[in-house]
């Protein structure tokens, strides 16, 4: 009887269990990590307006910090102070917007 | 618009058949070390590297030009779909991070410029200016 049952179950636990298991995981692995084409797209898009934004805020940043390392003195008119601050001599290339992103 | 997600070859940067490079490019890894342990596994168990490396070679689809935005001048796109690929979870919640940073920052200077000391002060400043 026994001799008879093992390899019927060496076989079955071999073609039958063995792939059951792996394809399971599998299934399982796809299921948690997969994005769909559409999160990928959301995603991206999040992405760079995070990062246009992050530099957008840095620049206000800089200008505010600008203004309030130089206050205006007495006798002169607030519109003469020039901004002097670190970074401030790339501005013109700091405060020119960003194009969006060309949608592909 | 491909995936950004999937595996690719990576024929400009490859020497053979962009396997290396592409699996550099999908992992993070430097393509030096990628190249070099692919070396030592050929070596070390003979037929199987070189055979997965010619199926990978002939199977995969190369990789498309605009898979970055203009990723030469700026890597920061290629190494956020890194992470992605690696945890995605995670860079969603980075993601998220940012724009609460960005969301703190500027109720700093919401703050800052509503605040009636910040009226105070501006008024102060109009009155010794004038």
């Amino acid at each position: 009887m026994s001799e008879a049952f093992i390899p019927v179950a060496a076989i079955s636990i071999l073609f039958l269990g063995l792939p059951w298991l792996i394809l399971h995981y599998v299934t399982k692995w796809k299921q948690a990590s997969a994005l769909t084409m559409e999160d990928e797209n959301l995603l991206d898009e999040l992405h760079d307006i995070a990062r246009r934004l992050d530099d957008r805020m840095r620049t206000i940043e800089r200008i505010i910090a600008a203004d309030h390392e130089q206050p205006a003195r007495i006798g002169e008119s607030r519109t003469d102070v020039r901004p002097i601050g670190p970074g401030s001599e790339n501005w013109s290339v700091e405060l020119r917007s960003q194009p969006l992103r060309k949608e592909i | 618009m491909a995936r950004r997600t999937g595996f690719y070859l990576d024929k400009r940067n490859g020497k053979i058949m962009g396997v290396c490079a592409g699996i550099a490019d999908y992992t993070g890894f430097d393509v030096l070390w990628i190249r070099v342990g692919m070396v030592f596994a050929t070596v070390f168990v003979f037929p199987f590297p070189l055979l997965a490396y010619l199926v990978i070679g002939w199977v995969a689809d190369s990789k498309p030009g605009t898979l970055y935005a203009n990723e030469d001048a700026d890597p920061e796109d290629r190494q956020f779909w890194q992470k992605t690929r690696a945890a995605p979870g995670r860079t969603i919640r980075e993601v998220r991070s940012g724009f609460r940073d960005i969301d703190r920052r500027l109720r700093d200077i919401e703050l800052r410029y509503t605040s009636p000391l910040h009226k105070l002060a501006r008024e102060i400043d109009d009155l010794r200016g004038s």
